[in-house]
């Protein structure tokens, strides 16, 4: 009876018209924040450096094959880039300075053994669990990250010896060896491939294992930076690519594409996030005014049940009720029309070979509650005020 | 439970001069029980006083005791427990429900205490020949109808005292008569008492006390 008597007589179109506005904006926030989340998250885990990081080094030309300009970094150039906004940390990477060998040491695979590059890199920039990533002499084996090209050529070698070709997981069970030798002194470690890498082309090993290399069996060159390793803050790796082009320094092309795209796609979705926001915003504000609005088309009713007995706290929550069930049944409307957009985005990005994560995020969901709350609290004051100037 | 007016002065009222039997300025106690009636002509206050002693008006000078409690010290709870259990009022604009039926008039008001059945609230209305518009919007009776219905509302609550602005003013002498016995018989039920404010009819009922403005 309340409610008839409150609620019966309102402007309709008014009320649909914040309904469909809050629709709009819940929609769009909660799928925004969720396509964010899953932009960010795109490429971790399928390399071992964390996201947004690349290695470059100084493109090589004609004068820097003369040695008339030097190819390598100094601690000042280092420092220059270190102290950059959007760059968020920037380590060199350390190349081996004496002799390496890698090879096969398994009965199960056939003798197989090449000279290589060895490289370390700070652990803080790898996707690696620390208790895998750490050697000293006397220990089992020497981890090592192996770039995928090598594995690629060492799948090759299997195939072209008769030998079925074998996973990832599969020669993470391989038994490795390096041979580290100076004149004719020399030393066999074991080592297994714990991880893999697209971004760095040589083989990468623990700083401490590099050390020992360089200690035992140096031939006492110093070792020359010609590679650093930047990380650029979220969203603001299109200024790393501007900095990189400025500076002269090159790096693969694929960690600048992803970088670049997340860079943009993310930009993007913050843009439309914060429209979403606005538009929850002022759409709730649209919810609420129509509220007090109500309140006052029905300020002789409301005055009229308090003068015969009803209490005000009951009016309130009359008010606030009817207003947290219709943003309750906006939201749920909106996660539903959410879902039916995810259905269709992640079809559309997989059909243009972008294979994201699936899984609904968290965030986008604690979004919606904290919006729901948000205007919960919004009523519940707005209605106390309207009620209580009756009173 | 008494009500003490004391030395009440409403606002809008302090300007005017008062004569020396008027409750206005002096010390008046309604005691618990009585059936009072308040003789005024138009301009005096009568709806002054109703609604500041149930306390919608705060514009007043002196105090207002229930037993011995100031009504200015009552909170929400106090003022819901007042209107819902002690004092019930028929307001001179009747603060009816144009847009409600009959009936959800009175169980609007009867859901508080469910002091009566469906069926008396058809009987009382039917004692006011009144009982044909129980489903019938409110706003589309005729205002001796809405009056009669006003005091029917008023009746389906516990009360110590009612107190009533002018509410026969659109009966006639047959209907204001059925009213008043209807009242009677409830305040009697109840031992409560009630105060009728008038412009001079005592619409042939014996008041045990009169009051002036």
């Amino acid at each position: 009876m309340l409610d008839k008597l409150l609620f019966k007589n309102q402007d309709r179109l008014q009320l649909l018209i914040a309904v469909f506005g809050s629709f709009l904006g819940v929609t769009f926030l909660v799928t925004s924040i969720h396509y964010l989340i899953k932009v960010q998250e795109f490429g971790e885990g399928a390399d071992i450096l964390g996201p947004n990081t690349i290695i470059v080094q100084k493109k090589v030309s004609n004068a820097g094959t003369l040695g008339l300009k030097a190819t390598d970094f100094s601690e000042s150039e280092i420092k220059k880039i270190r102290n950059m906004s959007f760059i968020k940390e920037v380590q060199p990477v350390r190349s081996n300075n004496f002799k390496v060998m890698f090879g096969t040491k398994d009965p199960l695979v056939p003798p197989f053994s090449t000279d290589v590059f060895v490289q370390t890199i700070d652990p803080q920039f790898l996707d690696v669990k620390p208790d895998l990533w750490h050697w000293e002499k006397g220990d089992e084996f020497v981890p090592v990250i192996m770039p995928r090209d090598l594995f690629v050529m060492l799948n090759t070698f299997m195939s072209a010896s008769g030998i079925p070709q074998v996973s990832d997981d599969v020669v993470k069970q391989i038994n490795c060896e390096f041979k580290l030798s100076y004149g004719k002194r020399a030393e066999h470690l074991n080592c297994r491939v714990v991880g893999f890498t697209n971004q760095v082309s040589s083989i990468l090993v623990p700083e401490s294992f590099m050390q020992y290399g360089t200690d035992v069996f140096s031939n006492g060159t110093p070792q020359k930076i010609t590679q650093i390793l930047i990380s650029g803050k979220e969203n603001e790796f299109g200024l790393v690519e501007d900095m990189l082009e400025e500076r002269g320094l090159e790096s693969r092309n694929s960690q600048m594409v992803v970088g670049r795209l997340k860079s943009i796609v993310g930009t993007l979705f913050i843009v439309i996030i914060a429209i979403s926001i606005i538009a929850v915003l002022v759409s709730g504000l649209v919810l609420i005014q129509f509220m007090q609005l109500l309140m006052s088309r029905n300020a002789y009713e409301v005055r009229t049940l308090m003068r015969i007995g009803h209490h005000p706290k009951k009016i309130i929550r009359k008010f606030f009720l009817y207003f947290v069930r219709i943003f309750g049944i906006i939201t749920a409307i909106g996660f539903c029309a959410f879902l039916l957009l995810k259905f269709i985005l992640d079809g559309v990005f997989a059909s243009g070979g972008v294979n994201i994560d699936t899984q609904i995020t968290l965030t986008s969901v604690l979004a919606l509650v904290f919006a729901y709350g948000i205007f919960a609290l919004a009523s519940y004051f707005t209605a106390k005020k309207g009620i209580f100037n009756e009173y | 439970m008494n009500i003490t007016l004391d030395r009440l002065m409403p606002e809008p009222l302090a300007s005017i001069q008062h004569g020396e039997t008027s409750i206005w300025g002096n010390k008046v106690v309604l005691e618990e029980g009585k059936r009072i009636l308040l003789n005024a002509s138009s301009g005096k206050g009568k709806t002054t006083f109703t609604t500041t002693t149930i306390g919608l008006r705060k514009d007043y000078s002196g105090s207002i005791l229930y037993g011995d409690k100031n009504i200015q010290s009552f909170s929400t709870d106090d003022w819901t427990e007042v209107r819902t259990n002690q004092i019930s009022v028929v307001f001179q604009d009747l603060q009816l429900f144009p847009k409600l039926t009959v009936a959800e008039n009175l169980r609007i008001k009867n859901s508080l205490t469910d002091t009566f059945s469906e069926t008396e609230l058809k009987q009382l209305l039917e004692q006011l020949e009144i009982d044909n518009k129980w489903e019938q919007e409110c706003g589309l009776l005729s205002m001796g109808q809405q009056q009669r219905l006003a005091i029917v509302r008023a009746m389906a609550q516990p009360y110590e005292w009612l107190i009533m602005d002018e509410p026969f003013s659109h009966l006639d002498v047959d209907n204001a008569k059925r009213c008043m016995n209807m009242i009677h018989e409830r305040t009697i039920a109840q031992n409560s008492g009630f105060v009728l404010t008038t412009l001079g009819d005592s619409h042939g009922y014996s008041f045990e006390q009169e009051l002036f403005l």
